[in-house]
């Protein structure tokens, strides 16, 4: 901005902005999906036909079948820790990284591999705790269907143990290449299926 | 209380994710502390997202997903320079109100910042626009995201601080208006400083078009509303309504009126009463579904998978954050942090403009630390009882707190928005920093008149009747 006189800005026309932006490719590639992700998606648009069900039920008949809101809440927790579990995968959760700037690449590489060993010892015992839980109220039934609640809690072990067994996967992949997203986070970045298919 | 809390910021800080080391935290409390079996972890995190207004999020996601996929971006840009290119620094203000138009159809800053973002930035240099205007523009416009409705910060303080997300929504509206004027008002600023010329030829026949667009599409809500009047059927009018639009843009073939539509069928049906939040999320995703596979034909099957797993990795990290959360801002009430904060704060002062601006100054603080939902989840219960006794509106909180947490996204040390931008244009943080400082000027401005003017929030749901 210091240099405001030599700035020479060209004429837009509408027809060239609308291609701008239309010519940015849709991303189509699903070659780095895993297994559990399908199943996920698959759980995905059951809620989201639960929850058209309930739109349309409501809005045109007038009247709502109260278990597809059940359903839907149920396949959003599946959702949540299903999804967790590619977001391990894929290094997507949601951390900082500002601290490796700081250090050197030798103690980096230490602290990731420790942040890596902290992630599999807590998704393993999350597992474990889930299964106590769930053996603790195994009788606990749905609100609207007589249908018992177990299969949900199931779904949330396994996909604690994804979880776990992921992030093994990631460290093994960290020490072999080197480095970590929190060391090379532009290695990383969104677009890339380079990223994914190496997690 | 120091384990929970210290144990957090350390495990956050070495890089464990935010989720992870809130629940190693909580752990380690109980493991300290007893109090409670650690079984209790375990059901918390289960029962913290099984709760039917987060169902909105996924949804909110998936039609901010499938707007970009739907064919419709060119057309709201090119919509855009029709409205503003003429004005002096046109681009800047093409940016803007672009944003404003994407910010009504999703709910993130990151996703806004990084996805049209990149487009953004690039149209704007290739024009001539040195490459900080480009980014501090963007960035600062990628703030408006979760202040015009629809908004996951929204959802989430909604639910933590029980109060109604319709009534958060309809308060986000004027701030909104109120942020993208002053934004719109500092690039004519710096149009006129740095001599920026337009960047469209001033044409009458254009502008009344965009206008025409703009009128057919707040055309809609309004003529609902006059056929109900009418003694119609509020489906049947609806749905004539609907129809008359879709035989308007059939015969005249408009450029963007099917696309505006989407944040005037979220909004609208949101201030008008139709929709609760979630249905309103669930009504976008159907007419972006609509657009896509019907109007223009222009979603693939694989583009559909792909929006879909995109909106299941978001929706994971956002919620698995709000299940971590429901055991750790549990814990945090437990272990007296949070009646210990309000009586350190009371001893300071009971004036509610002095609260005010002690906790923004905090919240400024948080926000360049810490993620948005993770700031939420912890911040509200340990200060919405003090907000409660000096008697702000727990909306009005939503929205000052909302607000901070975005700033804070934009300055260093932290500032996720300010990463992600300094990536996609190459820049260093530190220019990218200086690039943005300027923009944080009718940032700042705007948040100085939504915390001490609770009308410009409070005004509208209150009108629509549903705050007191």
């Amino acid at each position: 901005m210091s240099q405001p006189t030599t700035e020479i800005h060209t004429k837009i026309t509408t027809e060239e902005i609308a291609q701008t932006f239309d010519e940015v490719a849709i991303p189509e590639d699903v070659s780095g999906f895993a297994f559990e992700d399908w199943m996920t998606l698959g759980v995905f648009w059951v809620m989201c036909g639960c929850v058209f069900l309930q739109f349309f039920t409501r809005y045109v008949l007038n009247n709502s079948f109260a278990w597809t809101e059940e359903i839907a809440i149920y396949c959003l927790v599946a959702i949540v820790f299903l999804g967790s579990a590619m977001c391990v995968r894929l290094s997507r959760h949601i951390h900082v990284d500002f601290l490796y700037r700081y250090l050197s690449p030798k103690l980096g590489r230490a602290t990731a591999t420790l942040v890596d060993i902290i992630k599999i010892a807590l998704f393993s015992y999350l597992a474990l705790l889930v299964w106590r839980y769930s053996s603790i109220i195994d009788d606990e039934k749905m609100t609207t269907i007589d249908f018992p609640k177990s299969p949900l809690f199931m779904v949330v072990m396994v996909a604690f143990i994804l979880m776990a067994l992921r992030s093994l996967q990631v460290m093994f992949a960290n020490i072999r290449r080197g480095y970590s997203i929190l060391e090379n986070p532009a290695a990383f970045d969104a677009p890339s299926a380079d990223a994914i298919k190496e997690a | 209380m120091l384990i929970l809390l210290g144990g957090f910021l350390l495990l956050m800080v070495l890089g464990v994710p935010v989720a992870v080391s809130m629940v190693t935290a909580s752990l380690a409390y109980l493991a300290v502390h007893g109090g409670a079996p650690d079984v209790i972890v375990a059901q918390r995190m289960i029962a913290g997202v099984e709760s039917f207004p987060l169902l909105a999020v996924p949804f909110f996601i998936l039609a901010g997903n499938l707007m970009n996929i739907a064919g419709v971006t060119g057309r709201i840009y090119a919509f855009a320079v029709d409205l503003v290119g003429w004005m002096r620094g046109g681009l800047a203000q093409v940016n803007i109100i672009g944003s404003v138009i994407f910010s009504g159809m999703s709910g993130t800053a990151i996703a806004d910042a990084a996805g049209i973002g990149t487009i953004e930035i690039k149209a704007m240099k290739d024009h001539g626009y040195p490459i900080e205007v480009a980014v501090g523009v963007t960035a600062a416009s990628a703030t408006l995201g979760p202040i015009i409705p629809p908004s996951l910060p929204f959802v989430i303080y909604g639910m933590m601080a029980n109060v109604s997300i319709g009534s958060l929504f309809l308060g986000g509206v004027i701030p909104g208006v109120l942020m993208t004027l002053f934004m719109m008002l500092t690039v004519a600023v710096f149009a006129r400083i740095y001599g920026w010329g337009s960047d469209a030829a001033f044409e009458w026949r254009k502008i009344a078009a965009a206008m025409l667009e703009v009128s057919v599409v707040l055309g809609f809500p309004v003529s609902v509303f006059i056929l109900e009047k009418l003694g119609m059927s509020q489906n049947g009018a609806i749905f004539t309504a609907l129809g008359i639009v879709l035989a308007l843009d059939y015969a005249f073939k408009f450029s963007a009126v099917m696309a505006l539509m989407t944040p005037v069928i979220l909004i609208g049906g949101m201030v008008l009463g139709w929709f609760t939040p979630t249905e309103a999320a669930v009504a976008a995703v159907m007419w972006s579904l609509f657009l896509g596979l019907v109007r223009y034909r222009s979603m693939t099957m694989k583009a559909l998978a792909k929006a879909t797993f995109d909106t299941i990795e978001t929706t994971a990290s956002v919620l698995f954050i709000v299940t971590a959360a429901s055991i750790f801002a549990w814990l945090l009430t437990v272990s007296q942090a949070a009646s210990a904060l309000s009586n350190l704060i009371f001893s300071i002062t009971d004036s509610k403009y002095v609260f005010l601006i002690l906790v923004n100054l905090l919240m400024l603080f948080v926000g360049c630390f810490l993620d948005t939902i993770a700031a939420i989840t912890i911040l509200v219960p340990i200060l919405l009882p003090i907000v409660l006794k000096l008697g702000i509106d727990p909306i009005h909180f939503g929205l000052i707190m909302t607000l901070n947490l975005m700033i804070g996204l934009l300055h260093p040390p932290l500032g996720m928005v300010l990463f992600v931008l300094s990536r996609i244009a190459n820049l260093s943080v530190e220019r990218t920093t200086m690039a943005i400082l300027p923009w944080l000027v009718p940032l700042f401005a705007a948040l100085i008149a939504i915390t001490f003017i609770p009308e410009i929030t409070l005004w509208l749901p209150r009108y629509m009747g549903m705050v007191r």
